[in-house]
């Protein structure tokens, strides 16, 4: 689908408000029509390290065919790319790396952490490895697995989309906090849970909420019960 | 497996060669020597270390030219001045590819001054192994050209495989090491540095090169970036849950990996998979060998700029990904394997799902060649390029695909075979000149084999169980435990408790993708291994990697690595 049929009207509804004269003209924002061209001209780069790496590859590859999704130009070069996907275990002396790769992406620019090492660590909870790429740079899309299937990267993608199309991106790092309050990396877990308290009482002082609490959507209660009605 | 793949230990009074001729030659100095489970181990004084090794490399009738492995143990058990004395051990393993025999050398080093004299003047692969022991253990190895930090990085603080180093305790870098050489003030010459984020590094791999003009006049590589640890994990695990930390050494052929560590611990507990588990795990092992080749060659081309039979031959890994999902319910990280056996049976129509992807193998494969074993571009990219000596091989320890394109028909499939592999009839292929061309036509050759060998496990299938009937080895079937209080007792000992082997230590070895996997099992008779230290093979190639470029293009570089097949997980672990 060109982008001229599609300005034409061709796929679009001619009853929709601001399709007019049968769909041959379209009005609409500027805004509206970059956000679509990015969507659907997504240019990924691979920040592969390890296993994720090769189940990356699957996905590029013939059977997954990421270019469906309109993400197929691979870059290796950040400052060509606008979607990185870190794609397997990031230890600390890879660290800076990944960050100063990560500051030469120009704006606007969205990161899929992919799999369990890239997202916390995974089971590698030891003297080497960083517990989550949260703790540097910004994550938008975390993706389960050890590795991810395929699917799941799809849909990774499609949720990238989808938030380019509502004009979202994270813009720091959600776990930079745990980096300063816990004797920076701090894995053990009741270590852990000590700092927190502890930054959790200083931000009660204050007047603050505990960090990290979600205020979790309420289900609306069903009134009349059709089973036991 | 024990029986199959080693030679029979010496009847009694009767010597192994390497122990005799040690004895004669040291003396006093050899401390002792020790044979469990057919591994023969020899423990001399720090003083004829050095002696000691280059001995077993030349004399004649030991001929231990193949360098394997050498490595850091910290026996700390007690605080007391007696236990503190031998505190280090330093562990190296040989091998003859003349006599077909492996030994181990090890020797001693008290906390107080860890010193022991380098190897690199015997062995040209000692290098880097011995700076991984000082990184890791604080071993300090008097004579090394460059005895710095390996694995982990310059804000590192403390030698994290020693004993009483806290599993998690990390330590943060802020800026990475800018120059990995000096470069002379008034050098002409420019430094470039590649990786470790480069297409052709594979993300893990940093190389810096000063360049005189398009030619590598000097080049140092740095490793590490995927040093995630599994030898330190694998002390607070327990056998089997090491199963999955092996798949990701080598995760292009993971279900290899695992293979090798469950003979490794069944060579230690002294028992033996029944023989359709044997089966399977062959066939699946040659499966995984051509999916390895396929990423080796294929992401060698990309490198080149050719991504058309990258992605003809994917087709095959997704097909074999598919046969592994319907075994054990994972593509890439499979963790089939278990100690004893295979999680497992295979799925009924296993055979016909077999077959359908061997013929898909034989289609890529068959493309591929024709797209490029004559194409002119391909081969004018690799003949001549990237040459490595016989000999030189061996010092630098290379083995598998790479050494046999160096001419030395060393396959640990045909000289220790281990799993049944002496039923099945292959070749082994070698290769003349040791260049990438030769390093490509071995592959190519070998998944061509793999699946004769698969052919013919197929055809001789053994009916059976697929693990081993021994409460203390195998959980019992899930059936069982829940309907049967003696089984759920068993299931949850065996869980609370872990295997436990008899104190001693092994070398499993088996042939991996890459060359020969091996794996050195320290048991002290808990859950928990005292010290797994894998060997592994690329470790020892990519460490010859950068005396091979210098002096060449920098695009010839590019070409070389590649075929190298060199896997972070498994290079840094
Ligand atoms: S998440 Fe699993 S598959 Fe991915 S890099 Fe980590 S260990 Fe490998």
């Amino acid at each position: 689908m060109g982008l001229l049929d599609l300005l034409k009207g061709k796929y679009v509804d001619p009853t929709y408000p601001g399709v007019h004269a049968g769909g041959d003209i379209i009005t609409t924002t500027v805004d509206a029509v970059v956000k679509w061209g990015r969507r659907s001209s997504i240019w990924p780069m691979p920040f592969g390290t390890a296993c994720c790496a090769i189940e990356f590859m699957a996905l590029t590859a013939s059977h997954y065919d990421l270019a469906r999704f309109g993400a197929e130009v691979l870059r290796f070069s950040p400052r060509q790319a606008d979607l990185m996907f870190v794609a397997g275990t990031i230890v600390d002396k890879e660290a800076p790396v990944l960050k100063t790769i990560y500051d030469q992406m120009p704006d606007p620019k969205w990161v899929i952490s992919m799999g369990v090492c890239a997202s916390s660590g995974g089971f590698y909870r030891s003297y080497h490895v960083m517990q989550g790429i949260d703790e540097i740079i910004p994550v938008d899309v975390y993706v389960p697995g050890c590795p991810p299937s395929p699917e799941a990267l799809v849909a990774a993608v499609m949720k990238i989309q989808e938030r380019i199309k509502n004009g979202e991106q994270a813009k720091s790092p959600q776990g930079a906090h745990r980096l300063g309050i816990s004797g920076e990396g701090a894995i053990d877990r009741r270590q852990r849970r000590a700092a927190w308290q502890q930054d959790d009482a200083a931000r009660a002082a204050e007047g603050l909420p505990p960090r990290g609490v979600l205020a979790l959507r309420v289900l609306p209660t069903e009134t009349d019960d059709h089973h036991h009605g | 497996m024990a029986s199959a793949t080693q030679e029979p230990p010496a009847a009694s009074g009767v010597e192994a060669p390497a122990a005799r001729v040690l004895r004669a030659e040291l003396g006093p100095q050899l401390r002792s020597v020790a044979d469990f489970r057919g591994d023969l181990a020899i423990t001399v004084e720090r003083d004829a270390w050095v002696r000691a090794a280059s001995l077993l490399r030349d004399h004649p009738q030991l001929d231990f030219k193949l360098f394997l492995d050498l490595c850091g143990v910290d026996q700390l058990d007690d605080d007391t001045d007696e236990g503190l004395r031998d505190r280090y051990e330093v562990v190296l393993h040989l091998y003859s590819v003349t006599h077909k025999h492996h030994v181990r050398l090890k020797t001693t080093a008290p906390e107080a001054a860890p010193d022991v004299p380098t190897l690199t003047g015997v062995y040209k692969g000692a290098n880097w192994f011995e700076r991984e022991a000082w990184d890791l253990y604080g071993i300090r190895f008097t004579g090394h050209p460059k005895l710095e930090r390996l694995l982990t990085h310059d804000a590192f603080v403390g030698h994290p495989m020693r004993k009483d180093y806290p599993v998690g305790q990390r330590h943060v870098l802020k800026s990475p090491k800018v120059q990995l050489m000096d470069v002379p003030a008034d050098s002409e010459h420019l430094l470039v540095n590649i990786g470790p984020s480069h297409p052709a590094m594979h993300g893990t791999f940093r190389v810096q090169a000063l360049m005189d003009g398009e030619t590598i006049a000097a080049c140092e590589a740095e490793i590490g970036y995927m040093h995630r640890n599994f030898e330190k994990m694998a002390e607070v695990r327990t056998y089997w849950q090491i199963i999955p930390y092996t798949d990701r050494l080598n995760y292009c052929s993971s279900f290899m990996n695992g293979h090798g560590w469950a003979l490794a611990v069944e060579k230690l507990l002294g028992i033996q998979a029944p023989p359709r588990a044997e089966a399977v795990r062959v066939i699946l092992s040659e499966f995984s060998r051509i999916m390895d080749h396929i990423i080796a060659i294929g992401t060698n081309v990309v490198d080149l700029g050719a991504i058309t039979p990258f992605f003809v031959m994917f087709r095959a890994r997704e097909d074999i990904y598919e046969l592994l999902d319907a075994c054990c319910g994972a593509r890439l990280t499979v963790s089939y394997v278990r100690i004893g056996g295979l999680a497992q049976d295979v799925p009924e129509d296993f055979e016909a799902r077999c077959r359908r992807v061997m013929k898909s193998v034989q289609e890529v494969v068959d493309q591929a060649d024709g797209l490029l074993t004559r194409n002119p571009i391909f081969t004018s990219r690799f003949k001549d390029v990237g040459a490595m000596g016989k000999d030189e091989a061996l010092s630098w320890g290379w083995v598998g695909p790479c050494l046999r394109g160096s001419g030395v028909a060393y396959d640990v499939r045909k000289d220790h075979p281990y799993s049944g592999y002496e039923q099945y009839d292959f070749d082994v292929p070698v290769g003349t000149v040791g260049d990438c061309y030769d390093r490509y036509l071995v592959r190519m050759e070998e998944m061509r084999q793999s699946l004769r060998i698969i052919d013919q496990a197929l055809r001789k299938l053994p009916s059976g169980p697929v693990i081993v009937d021994d409460k203390k080895v195998a959980l019992p079937p899930k059936s069982e435990v829940y309907s049967n209080i003696e089984a759920l007792m068993n299931h949850f000992k065996l869980v609370y408790d872990g295997i436990l082997p008899p104190p001693g230590e092994v070398y499993g070895y088996t042939e991996g993708a890459n060359g020969e996997l091996g794996y050195y099992i320290v048991s002290r008779g808990a859950k928990h291994p005292w010290r797994v230290k894998v060997r592994p093979p690329c470790f020892n190639i990519y460490q010859a990697f950068p005396s091979m470029i210098t002096g060449a293009l920098l695009a010839d570089a590019v070409a070389i690595i590649g075929g190298l097949n060199v896997i972070a997980g498994e290079l840094d672990r």
